[in-house]
């Protein structure tokens, strides 16, 4: 076999095996376990904050006090195809990078205050539809977000204490008044 | 008598399986329900069914390793996290798709009949005189006023709720007090009416859940898990009722694990004398005798053993000297239809997860309308206010947002077409000897497509949808159609027809197999003609009408 066809296609079998950032920093390891992506402590951490910035804790609690970063991980490594998944690196850096540019600092570094300012331009631009990102950023954004609100709805916390989700409602009211939560 | 000698067997145990052992066992017969995968046990194995959303690791969704291990499920809603155990391993039983077909396939004791949509509506005269007033397919060898009695006696065991809404073609059956519509679908309802007036009909659906407490079953919790088999049996299933009642005679013998290979058939008697069985966790091979041989083993499996089955007579197996075994194979096409929003009632919600909708009731092609496509379709829906999840355009993150969710988003009205496919002679399964399924089994071949008719059809079943909705009020309303796939309605019917000539049907007017007296088919096998409707309740009563004639000649001798 020719050398370099067998090069590539080595490569082409490392490449699928794991999904490499690309700005990968080596910044210690994850706290969450996950089988496809590869991110390091710093990454992972930029994860868990954004999805306390779209989620904070206020008298209810945040993303973060619910383990909502962790299912957002679980989500994107379990559920998501390849392509989405290095969309989700890809778009991990880029919006590191951003954050950096716009901030002077690094997302993980920058006071409350100012990861607020910077995801609610980010969350603008994601609902614009003629917005334009040549990054994945965008896209990046729009999975944490996804999956940061849904774990948070289907969460036992919100299911029981914000809503009320009784598991054998027994019976059927067409006409119930919204003022009292309603089970779903 | 050898252990392994019974009156009677039945094959698969499904929907119409469990009423066929029902049905004989209470009539005395010693009876085997042999079902080709696991047992599951009402009840304790309903392993996912006392779980709230959040106990589902993926909330109920689905991982690319159940992507990748089930691409044929995929392709469609049954592929998910919460009932994953009753679905077919289709890495074990594998099928060739000639064209594309979308088999869902539930190889358990209960089959389908615990995932089922257990919508349950009667055939009318119209559908069972369609292939004679059309020249296609076969003519019905019964009609309304044979099974409508039967149909009563299906529907007053497995307890069937509905109204009594008098619309003529659709009739009313001996139902369980109907299930409520909520404020929207009345709405809508309301103004669909003075708009159509008597001319179309919006009713709520008739569903296979008791509404009322039945043969120590508890009524419906509206709970809206079906698919996980239900603990109150508040759903029609073989674990919930005809199993039970079959079990109660003390006549029944459940064998899990059995696939039966073939129907062993006697050439000096032209009858079957038993089948035989490939043990599925063991390998090995045994036989079963009784005098009479039910197959409800699905549609397409029920081919599949008469195909396999006395082909040292007929080469294509018993049953298909009529050149019908395997041919004519249908579903409902569906994925067309429309939704839209619904203004107002915001100070309304449901309470209870209701499982069930509305249902609008075939109105094409009746009264004298000619379309440019015969036959006609239903369509199924409802109205619902959006959930915790939505988007919320105002509100980008933080605090607010998060409070926000809490509230329930706007009303909208949605419902999808289920329409008649022909029985098409060429659209058929065929056995492909050169793949083989885990146990070295000849697998299914399918070349079986829409054609013409029904994708005309389909573009009433868009537009209308849209018109109807916007008639009633409903706004924004966006249509949608998707490219027809058969098997999705998971709805296989046809492939044994019944019929009144041996020369044009493999089954007879009471669904025996003309060149086996004793063999009959009373699954979707049996059907000559879609119709629109969901079938079940018609197998129900086919079945229950087949086993009272298999009976009665048994004691005449007859067979």
């Amino acid at each position: 076999m020719n050398r370099r066809i067998a090069i590539r296609n080595m490569a082409l079998i490392l490449g699928s095996a794991a999904i490499l950032p690309s700005c990968l920093t080596d910044k210690g390891k994850p706290v969450v376990q996950l089988k496809k992506l590869k991110v390091d402590a710093d990454q992972e951490k930029v994860v868990n904050n954004l999805a306390e910035t779209i989620l904070p804790k206020t008298d209810t609690p945040g993303a973060a006090e619910l383990g909502i970063n962790l299912f957002v991980f679980k989500m994107i490594d379990d559920c998501y195809d390849k392509e989405h998944q290095a969309d989700f690196i890809k778009g991990l850096c880029d919006f590191a990078d951003a954050a950096k540019k716009q901030l002077g600092k690094s997302f993980n570094e920058a006071t409350v205050a100012e990861r607020t300012a910077f995801v609610n331009t980010v969350d603008i631009n994601a609902k614009n539809e003629k917005y334009k990102d040549v990054t994945k950023l965008t896209a990046f954004y729009k999975m944490v977000k996804d999956q940061t609100v849904f774990g948070y709805t289907t969460s036992k916390y919100f299911m029981t204490k914000q809503i009320v989700y009784e598991l054998v409602p027994g019976r059927y009211n067409a006409y119930f008044p919204v003022k009292k939560l309603a089970a779903v | 008598m050898s252990t392994n000698t019974y009156d009677a067997i039945v094959i698969g145990s499904g929907i119409s399986g469990g009423w066929a052992a029902k049905e004989l066992t209470e009539k005395g017969l010693k009876t085997i329900m042999l079902e080709r995968g696991k047992n599951i046990e009402h009840i304790k194995d309903y392993v996912n069914a006392n779980k709230g959303p959040w106990e589902f690791e993926h909330r109920g969704g689905r991982t690319q390793q159940m992507i990748d291990d089930y691409p044929v499920l995929k392709r469609d809603y049954p592929l998910n996290e919460t009932n994953l155990d009753f679905w077919t391993n289709e890495k074990e039983s594998p099928y060739t798709e000639i064209k594309r077909f979308d088999w869902f396939r539930g190889y358990q004791v209960g089959g389908r009949s615990l995932m089922w949509g257990r919508q349950s509506y009667r055939w009318h005269d119209t559908d069972f005189e369609a292939n004679a007033k059309d020249g296609i397919g076969t003519d019905w060898p019964i009609r309304y006023k044979d099974l409508h009695d039967w149909y009563g006696y299906a529907e007053r065991f497995a307890g069937i709720s509905g109204n009594k809404d008098g619309v003529p073609i659709l009739p009313d059956g001996d139902f369980m007090p109907p299930m409520e519509m909520n404020i929207v679908e009345k709405d809508v309802q309301k103004r669909y009416k003075e708009f159509y007036k008597d001319t179309r009909h919006f009713v709520i659906g008739r569903t296979a859940n008791i509404t009322v407490p039945h043969n120590n079953r508890t009524n419906c919790q509206y709970r809206n898990k079906c698919w996980l088999g239900c603990p109150f049996g508040a759903y029609f299933s073989t674990q919930s009722a005809t199993l039970p009642a079959a079990v109660a005679t003390g006549n029944l013998t459940l064998r899990p694990w059995s696939i039966v290979t073939k129907i062993l058939y006697d050439k000096n008697t032209k009858k079957a004398k038993g089948v035989e069985v490939l043990d599925a966790e063991t390998n090995k091979t045994y036989e079963f005798f009784a005098k009479i041989v039910f197959v409800n083993a699905s549609a397409l499996n029920s081919a599949w053993v008469l195909m396999n089955s006395a082909t040292d007579v007929w080469e294509g197996g018993l049953g298909s000297s009529s050149g019908q075994l395997g041919h004519n194979v249908m579903d409902h096409h569906l994925g067309v239809g429309a939704g839209g929003r619904v203004e107002g009632f915001e100070d309304k919600y449901t309470f209870g997860r209701r499982a069930n909708g509305i249902y609008i009731p075939r109105y094409r092609n009746l009264n004298g309308e000619k379309r440019d496509y015969i036959r006609g379709f239903g369509y199924q829906g409802g109205g619902s206010r959006s959930g915790w999840s939505r988007d919320i355009a105002e509100l980008n993150i933080g605090g607010d947002f998060k409070d926000a969710l809490t509230e329930p988003g706007s009303w909208g009205f949605g419902m999808g077409g289920f329409g008649e496919t022909l029985p098409y002679h060429e659209n058929k399964i065929t056995l492909d000897k050169t793949n083989k399924d885990k146990w070295g089994l000849p697998i299914l071949a399918f070349d079986v497509e829409c054609k013409d008719n029904e994708r005309k059809m389909r573009i009433d079943m868009m537009n209308d949808a849209k018109e109807m909705l916007e008639n009633a009020g409903v706004k924004d309303v966006k249509s949608y159609t998707t490219d027809p796939v058969l098997g999705r309605g998971i709805h296989e019917m046809g492939t044994a027809r019944m019929g009144r000539d041996p020369k044009s049907s493999v089954l007879n007017g009471n669904n025996q197999v003309w060149d086996a007296k004793n063999v009959f088919v009373t699954d979707g096998a049996a059907m000559a003609s879609s119709a629109c409707q969901n079938p079940s309740l018609t197998y129900m009563a086919l079945t229950a009408r087949a086993v009272d004639f298999a009976v009665k000649e048994l004691k005449k001798g007859n067979i």
